[in-house]
């Protein structure tokens, strides 16, 4: 068992709780990126995540994405949703043997005492259609409120994931609400220095209320029609030319673009599937690829040992 | 025999809490098995079952197998020696494999020739060197939904492994399971305990309890739960509400059990009770609390898992989480009764039912029509049953069944009732769904009974015409639990209703919107096609997916009777089906009648002379005359029957035509002293044709007066 980790002291802020995140799981070895340039659904998505799970090599890594589900929106009127959020993400491949003492640490870490806080461990396993992945593990609940999803991924892209990955994706606007005990996400303290306090309203208010108009009312749905077959040629074009990466950046706009056709109504639920066919088409290819690109190079992180 | 006690422990990270049971209970009969299979004497076996462990302990296991009687045949004699009478590979092999040489084999003689045939006797295997094997063979059939690998090994269960205790009496069972060493370590709780516990299977669930903050056995667990809640809701003056499987998910969810009571706004209260019992029940796995009226407080009740430090935090913590939740439901109450159920008819066109049958709305259309006719033959307003269709998916489109699937119905008998509808076409809303498990109430009103059956009818009957008609075990839109909806409510609430017809009622319907639903599917192929929309034609002939749904509603049927404990058999079954009953209703008056007959005395007797009778008129090979000619009537014992015969025919023809089965019946079974003295002295296949042709037309009369109700000559005997 690891050494216990000592109590923290609560984060006051919003990016007071990112800095203790990135604090703990750095010095839990983590590489520390930043988020990814495009939009994407969850934490998942992001290279570091998803095509990193693929294949025989260790990694891991901790970092915040933006996710962006415009189904989501609210106009900014609802004080819980959001059509663009925070996520804080964690993935070890891999997972060690204590990788749950090690998260239960994280919370430690933000000044939660296990024995005054009620945590559980409560089944729910993660299955996305779109990604051609799944993977067992839980919801983690603080005195009943779920805070993060763990999992224990087993296949990507449909190939099996061998070692497996242990991913812990902290949802960053519950937590900061719970440890600030704020009613609404917009109430949140972002920051509040020597230059005045600034709150999460202040920083993306006015962006909620814009963003969710353009993706249920303004949105052009012939032109994302056409954007999204655009990606999805091009995507194949650039598996074809052996360019995994690049192609995979086409599949997250093929995928985004998806959702955004998806808030605009314009996707019957018959069809629905049909695209979502689509796009795991293109994500297991572009595994598949990866894949062959990273044997290719002798996969370099197994650190000399070639099997 | 010396014995000792066992004890096997599973150590893992959080398991299912719905699975938990399951998989307890199939861990520990896997054990028995193999203990029994072994031939290991034993006592008494107590599973334990937690989030983190799967246990049992075994009492007083034998320290070795009984001395084993060892008996087996090895190759044909042909192949075990050759030309010079050597033993050849296969004799050899044999005879190492059962620790002899070949000349030490005895022979056994079979119908297919004679076999080289060991027997002896092998001193029984030590306990410890069997239990590795037997546990294993458990783990490896456990059901496990998914099972999982973790890390970089190749090991897989329901969740990663941590430890393994393996104790026969204070011996550590020397094996790795799961990839683990077993060990006498367990861990206790999460949080409550850190270090190792060292543990004996006399200690196991002490040393938990008191070292471990664990409570291992399932059933205590569960126990101290349902007591814990219910003294907290006594002390704020209520009852707790308690689903059994609430309480099973709960025990699963825990290793140390401490209900903490949390109340939520009083506003909240204005929710329909359902809604907020769905949301504190189903989503959070609270307890809801009653006042002694049975109203809704609004107090709830949670189980955590750890005896708090500050028991305020939790509590506060559970009350912020239901309060968005109740918000959330409180908001769709609102904004849902803003426009009448009604309007959102028109979105269940957008809504796909089934790719080949077309939308919800097309489907509401089909019931409304099915459901009118249901109601004129059941003799309830059928206006009403139109209308109660007509809103019947409507809830479905609503915010509030969109966040909780589970108040379908229920969530339109509300807002019906709002919008001032008629009580019953409101009432028909909740109860169309039923019923939706065995056992579970039928409708009540006229509406709702009538809506019930078209809903169902309607699905089975679009199911098979879309050719996704159930196989084997797989049933994704729940036809058999449809069927026997159906069935239980025609038959129980009595309503006599011509299957068949309705059936077919239900195909041209549906058949109609499958042309339209595959035209609109390819509007510019075939442009020449004329897309119909108006009428179609009425179902010609026998169709024959209309006969494999009858087919099929049958035999749902059959298990209905057969399987319900009514004391009725498959041949009784299939005696009322050969007459092919018009009516549900139909067939259990005649399945009544038919075991009421049964247990008559004469019932074997006349049993076995239909039997007899059907066997002699289908060998007679000669036209049977339609009348009995009293003037052929030669011996006495043939008059007589013929007289009696004759003396019931009128009453019990309208006894049949009364559908008076059980009285009909009764009435022919007297006629069993002179159906016998028949069969005793007269020779039915006389010499002389006329007098023989007289007594088949007779015998052919009693048949048809007694196989009216059922084909008797296919009961057993």
């Amino acid at each position: 068992m690891p050494p216990r980790q000592k109590l923290g002291v609560a984060p006051a802020t919003f990016q007071g709780l990112v800095f203790a995140l990135k604090k703990y799981w750095s010095e839990q070895g983590c590489v520390i990126l930043e988020p990814y340039d495009m939009e994407m659904g969850a934490g998942t998505f992001h290279p570091a995540t998803f095509l990193r799970a693929v294949g025989p090599e260790p990694w891991s890594a901790a970092y915040v994405q933006p996710s962006r589900r415009p189904t989501d929106g609210r106009y900014g009127e609802n004080p819980f949703r959001l059509q663009h959020y925070y996520q804080f993400q964690v993935v070890i491949k891999p997972s060690p043997d204590d990788i749950v003492e090690k998260y239960l640490g994280s919370l430690r870490a933000l000044g939660f005492d296990p024995l005054t806080h009620d945590i559980r461990l409560v089944e729910d396993n993660w299955e996305s259609p779109t990604l051609g992945a799944w993977g067992l593990g839980w919801e983690i609940w603080l005195n009943g409120m779920e805070i993060t999803q763990f999992t224990y991924f087993q296949q990507v892209g449909g190939l099996d994931c061998r070692p497996v990955m242990g991913e812990i994706t902290y949802g960053l606007e519950r937590l900061a609400m719970y440890l600030q005990g704020v009613e609404s996400i917009f109430d949140l303290t972002w920051t509040d220095g020597p230059l005045g306090r600034v709150t999460y309203g202040d920083v993306y208010h006015q962006n909620e209320v814009e963003q969710s108009k353009y993706n249920f009312e303004i949105a052009d749905v012939a032109e994302l029609f056409h954007q999204f077959d655009a990606q999805e040629r091009e995507c194949q074009r650039l598996l074809e030319a052996g360019l995994p990466l690049p192609a995979y950046e086409r599949m997250l706009r093929s995928s985004h673009t998806f959702n955004l056709l998806d808030a605009r109504r314009a996707i019957s639920v018959t069809e629905r599937q049909r695209y979502i066919l689509r796009v795991r088409t293109l994500a297991r290819a572009v595994t598949e690829a990866y894949y062959k690109t990273r044997e290719a190079l002798g996969f370099p992180m197994l650190g000399g040992a070639t099997t | 025999m010396k014995k000792r006690d066992f004890l096997i422990e599973i150590g893992t990270e959080e398991l299912p809490p719905k699975s938990l049971p399951e998989l307890s209970r199939a861990f520990t009969d896997g054990i028995v098995r193999g203990l029994d299979a072994a031939s290991l004497a034993h006592g008494p076996v107590v599973a334990y079952a937690t989030p983190r462990r799967l246990a049992a302990r075994v009492s007083r296991l034998a320290e070795s197998q009984p001395e084993q009687q060892i008996r087996r045949k090895g190759p044909p004699v042909m192949a075990a020696f050759d030309a010079n009478g050597e033993p050849t590979r296969a004799a050899t092999a044999f005879a190492e494999s059962c620790g002899t040489t070949p000349d030490q084999l005895g022979r056994v003689e079979e119908p297919k020739g004679a076999f080289l045939f060991y027997e002896g006797r092998r001193a029984g295997q030590a306990t410890l060197a069997l239990l590795p094997g037997i546990v294993q063979e458990s783990l490896d059939k456990l059901p496990i939904a998914k099972r999982m690998r973790w890390g970089s090994g190749s090991v897989e269960f329901v969740r990663p492994v941590h430890w393994v205790v393996m104790l026969f009496g204070h011996d550590v069972v020397d094996c790795s399971l799961l990839g683990l060493p077993a060990g006498d370590s367990t861990r206790g709780h999460r949080f409550h305990s850190s270090r190792p516990i060292k543990v004996s299977p006399a200690t196991y669930e002490r040393r938990l309890e008191t070292a471990g903050h664990v409570v291992a056995s399932f059933a205590e667990r569960r126990q101290r739960i349902q007591r814990g809640v219910l003294d907290l809701a006594a002390s704020l003056g209520g009852d707790a509400v308690m689903s059994e499987s609430l309480l099973d998910e709960v025990t699963a969810l825990v290793e140390w059990p401490v209900p903490v009571a949390g109340r939520f706004e009083d506003r909240f209260l204005e929710l329909p009770p359902e809604v907020v019992i769905a949301t504190v029940q189903d989503h959070q796995r609270y307890f809801p609390v009653r006042d002694p009226d049975g109203k809704l407080t609004p107090w709830f009740i949670t189980v955590s898992n750890i005896e708090s430090r500050d028991p305020a935090q939790v509590r506060a913590g559970n009350e912020r989480v239901v309060r968005p939740r109740l918000a959330d439901a409180a908001f769709f109450w609102e904004t849902d009764r803003k426009q009448p159920l009604a309007a959102q008819r028109k979105a269940l066109a957008d809504v796909t039912f089934q790719k080949q049958l077309g939308s919800l709305l097309a489907k509401s259309d089909r019931v409304a029509s099915l459901a009118e006719r249901v109601a004129e033959v059941a003799g309830s307003d059928s206006a009403l049953a139109r209308r109660a269709a007509d809103l019947a998916k409507c809830d479905l489109m609503t915010a509030m069944v969109g966040e909780f699937p589970e108040l379908q119905g229920l969530m339109g008998r509300y807002y019906a009732t709002h919008d001032g509808e008629h009580e019953e076409v409101a009432a028909a809303l909740e109860e169309q769904y039923r019923p939706r498990f065995a056992g579970d109430r039928l409708p009540e009103t006229g509406a709702g009974t009538a809506l019930a059956i078209a809903d169902k009818l309607d699905t089975i009957v679009g199911i098979f015409a879309a050719g996704q008609k159930p196989t084997g075990a797989k049933d994704p839109f729940g036809l058999r639990r449809a069927a026997l909806g159906v069935l239980r409510t025609v038959v129980e609430k009595r309503i006599d209703i011509d299957l068949q017809s309705l059936i077919d009622a239900a195909l041209v319907a549906v058949r109609a919107d499958m042309q339209a639903a595959a035209a609109e599917r390819a509007p510019q192929k075939d442009s020449n096609t004329v897309v119909a929309t108006g009428s179609f034609p009425q179902l010609s002939g026998p169709d024959p997916v209309a006969a494999e749904i009858y087919e099929y509603i049958m035999e749902r049927l059959r298990a209905y009777y057969v399987e319900g404990g009514l004391g009725v058999t498959t041949e009784m079954f299939d005696a009322v089906l050969a007459r092919r009953p018009a009516s549900p209703l139909d067939f259990d008056a005649r399945l009544r009648a038919l075991a009421d007959f049964l247990s008559l005395p004469d019932a074997a007797s006349l049993a076995a002379a239909n039997k007899r009778i059907a066997n002699i008129l289908r060998k007679s090979e000669q036209d049977v005359p339609a009348r009995v000619d009293a003037s052929l009537l030669q011996h006495t014992a043939e008059h007589r029957l013929a007289t009696e015969v004759e003396g019931l025919r009128e009453d019990v023809e309208s006894l049949l035509a009364a559908r008076r089965y059980e009285a009909a019946l009764r009435k022919l079974a007297t006629l069993r002293p002179h159906v016998d003295a028949f069969f005793d002295g007269v020779m039915v296949m006389a010499d002389n044709p006329a007098v023989r042709a007289n007594r088949l037309a007779l015998l052919a009369a009693l048949s048809r007066l007694f196989g009216e109700t059922a084909d008797l000559s296919r009961l057993p005997g």
